[in-house]
């Protein structure tokens, strides 16, 4: 099996830690990976863009239309990256909008996009701090359980990547943003 | 499975060489290379080794002192970015003839794209087109392997060598294996896939790596034949064995045709020479999906098609998100001297330099940016065009982008267009002291602000020689910026707080006026404030909470001269609204507004940067 994971973004609010995490997670489990991380010149505040391929890949880059799983930590980079994902595929977006704007969401639609709308920022703030905001998002990811990304696995990864006085907060943050997946996925069945 | 570790490729350099036995390594920062040196440190005290390592003050001196231990008889690296290795030409040049007692690998990074470097290059072509032999990496796990076998092979040749990444290898990431790896003769990896005759492709770095995902993506893995070349030049026979097998042959490489060259007359070669690979620009994954797509249409080979959909840019067009272009942090002390640079004479010219102030350009007040140091250079060539002809002329203002303003006949009133350069502390040392050494010895009049913001922040923070610290962390033998201003006999040397906007306008003016009363320049300024992200104390620095957006009627003024993203402009309120995630507090924006000169907020401003600075 393999997968391609785009994490999009911008500075300074945990992109790259994210997907450390994400391969971390996939060479414990005995996976080949390869990511790449893209950003601008400036510091904090631009536009960053991390891919990784898990599995029999050569190289980390991500074409259009290919990746599986589309992880946005702010709502404008989803669109901004969402040539990136295919057909099919899975997209999990941090904003506290509820409601998909209508275009897109046809087109999301025509392409059978999995798409979820989550306030990781709310839920990270009420566990702790609005920089576990990245945590939430994987949280949310694992509830999916593709590949090696199970909850666990996951959270080993951050346990290794993220100082041992902050891991109890990241732990919450992100368990709670598995919670929320559980919520909303059973909310969707009863209302399609 | 033996041990493993996550690591960037430039960590996974540094790691073979330091299982290559390394025992010199110098450097200069540069993105994509600027991760090395500090690695290499990392892996000094994990296995106890005795390396010594020193961030030069530029390339040259980088090179030198590796040069000079590894014809000692060291093991020796010296590391830089693509363009730094132009700094280092001169000893690079003749030194490739030297003998060495030790080896010398010479590391080079390049930047296809270019993403942050001001040209595209590649160091592989500079080594080829010199004969000097050069190592192409295409993974972190290539790159270690690769370091440590470079380090090896240039002590065995005794001449120095090149090992050429680029930031797609540099800054990938990946499971590293620890262990020591054994020496072997030959690291040319040579023929991946034997196929047909049809096609085959020869690529090397990370272009190989994309190009053989994209043949399993188009179904062209049984079908195509692939060879992937380590070492550049001396290029393998093998390479051009490959070669003349295959009817087409199609050569994927960043950043020029250097195995286009070599393998050239061997067959129907199809590169950059036939149009079929772009001239400028990274190899991205869409961009090599559609050259193979391209290219084995044309030779007749069956492939899976992609072809985008164009649905998704139709929906996301609909939706309105900001641009992200490249900004300078929120509190910046760079954006409040090229405020108030701008502000103290709008019609200046404005020579800029190599750094995270190459940004002023959004700002109005960078005009030019060629290399490092040339800010000093370009200032002392423009007093000399600009005092020839008594004034700026119309010819000169359009060389420079401002043909719109100002009018000419205003521009004759002034005896002389002011020139404000403006350089910072780390690029000052680099290259620009024999410049502002020259300028001053010769009297031309320009006004320079040195932005020492204390460190060398672009490229992550390393240590300048104001600073004294040392790669390693020691500090000694600090080197304060005015003192050796002054050494050259520049007449006009203040030192300010930048956050201090009306002192640095006032600052400014009084540069320009004595060039005007002694007729002798350089005048120099020095903006001094502390990068944020190097001190962390930005957050601090003022109790309460300047908010301009109660009284902001959307004139955009700051926007246009100020721009702070901790500050964005709200499309729907029309006007202004403060970011909290990014604003630090630094209240210079509340010198900006309009609304403010005059009211209760902008005095109590002023005294808020008085009582900062101590002024």
């Amino acid at each position: 099996m393999k997968w391609e994971i785009v994490c999009t973004g911008i500075g300074g609010r945990g992109v790259l830690l994210a997907s450390a995490v994400l391969i971390e997670t996939a060479t414990s489990a005995g996976y080949h990976a390869m990511a790449s991380d893209e950003l601008g010149m400036s510091q904090r505040g631009g536009s960053v863009v991390s891919m990784l391929k898990v599995g029999s890949f050569r190289s980390p880059f991500v074409g259009r239309e290919n990746a599986d799983v589309l992880l946005s930590f702010e709502e404008s980079e989803f669109y901004r990256n969402l040539t990136f994902l295919k057909a099919g595929g899975l997209a999990i977006v941090n904003s506290a909008q509820r409601e998909i704007p209508g275009p897109v969401r046809t087109l999301l639609g025509a392409r059978r996009i999995d798409c979820h709308f989550v306030d990781a920022d709310a839920i990270a703030t009420r566990n702790g701090s609005i920089q576990a905001s990245n945590m939430a998002m994987l949280g949310f990811f694992s509830h999916f359980a593709i590949g090696p990304y199970t909850f666990e696995n996951i959270l080993s990864a951050i346990g290794r990547r993220v100082p041992s006085k902050l891991f109890e907060m990241n732990k919450s943050v992100c368990d709670e943003g598995r919670n929320e997946a559980g919520r909303t996925l059973a909310m969707s069945e009863v209302q399609p | 499975m033996s041990a493993r570790e996550v690591m960037i490729g430039n960590q996974a350099i540094a790691l073979g060489l330091v299982q290559g036995g390394l025992e010199v390594a110098s450097a200069y920062p540069g993105t994509p290379s600027s991760e090395i040196l500090p690695a290499v440190i990392d892996f000094k005290r994990r296995y106890g080794k005795d390396i010594h390592i020193e961030w030069s003050v530029n390339e040259r001196v980088a090179m030198e002192v590796a040069f000079g231990a590894a014809m000692a008889g060291k093991r020796a690296a010296c590391m830089m970015k693509q363009v730094g290795l132009n700094v280092a030409f001169v000893p690079f040049i003749k030194g490739k003839d030297l003998p060495l007692e030790g080896g010398l690998v010479v590391i080079s990074c390049d930047d296809p794209g270019p993403q942050s470097s001001q040209t595209e290059q590649d160091s592989r072509l500079i080594a080829a087109l010199f004969g000097v032999p050069v190592f192409d990496v295409s993974s972190p796990e290539d790159a270690r392997l690769l370091a440590a076998y470079a380090l090896a092979y240039s002590s065995r040749i005794k001449k120095p060598v090149v090992l050429r990444s680029t930031h797609r290898v540099s800054h990938a990431r990946e499971a590293i294996g620890l262990e020591t790896p054994t020496p072997h003769g030959a690291i040319d990896e040579g023929v991946k896939l034997t196929n047909g005759t049809q096609l085959g492709i020869v690529s090397s770095g990370m272009g190989f790596n994309v190009a053989s995902d994209v043949l399993d993506e188009l179904g062209l893995e049984h079908t195509v034949s692939l060879y992937k070349a380590a070492q550049i030049f001396p290029c393998s026979q093998k390479l051009l064995r490959f070669a003349r097998s295959l009817e087409n042959l199609l050569v994927i490489e960043e950043t020029d045709e250097v195995l286009e060259a070599l393998v050239s007359g061997t067959t129907r070669v199809l590169g950059r020479t036939s149009g079929h690979v772009p001239r400028q620009g990274e190899l991205t994954y869409d961009v090599v999906r559609a050259i193979i797509q391209a290219v084995s249409g044309e030779v007749g080979l069956k492939s899976r098609s992609f072809s985008p959909d164009a649905d998704i840019e139709a929906a996301v067009s609909t939706i309105s998100f900001p641009p992200r272009p490249p900004k300078l942090c929120a509190g910046c002390p760079h954006r409040a001297s090229f405020y108030a640079m701008r502000q103290a004479f709008p019609k200046a010219v404005f020579p800029g330099d190599i750094g995270c102030y190459t940004l002023g350009t959004s700002q109005g007040a960078v005009d030019t940016c060629v290399d490092m140091g040339g800010s000093i250079g370009l200032a002392s060539g423009f007093f000399e065009a600009f005092r020839q002809d008594g004034v700026a002329s119309g010819a000169q203002r359009s060389l420079l982008g401002k043909a719109s303003e100002p009018s000419p006949s205003a521009k004759a009133k002034d005896a002389e267009t002011p020139i404000l350069a403006s350089i910072g502390d780390s690029t000052l040392f680099h290259a620009g002291l024999p410049l502002l050494y020259d300028a001053a010895a010769k009297g031309k009049r320009f006004i320079l602000v040195i932005m020492d913001n204390g460190t060398t922040a672009m490229t992550g923070m390393q240590p300048t020689p104001q600073s004294g610290i040392r790669a390693e962390g020691v500090s000694e033998h600090a080197i304060p910026i005015e003192e050796a201003v002054r050494g050259f006999g520049v007449g006009f040397v203040k030192t300010l707080d930048p956050y201090d906007i009306p002192g640095m306008i006032r600052t400014v003016r009084e540069a320009e006026g004595h060039l005007r009363k002694t007729g002798r320049g350089p005048a120099v300024v020095v903006a001094r404030h502390p990068c944020l992200l190097s001190a962390k104390t930005g957050k601090k620095a003022y109790s309460d909470t300047l908010d301009l957006t109660a009284e902001c009627d959307g004139c955009g003024i700051c926007v246009k001269l100020f721009g702070c993203p901790g500050a964005p402009f709200d499309e729907a309120q029309g006007r202004i609204r403060r970011d909290e995630g990014v604003c630090v507090n630094c209240g210079v924006c509340g010198f900006v507004c309009p609304k403010k000169k005059d009211g209760n907020r902008r005095s109590r401003c002023e005294k808020r940067v008085d009582a900062k600075i101590g002024a």
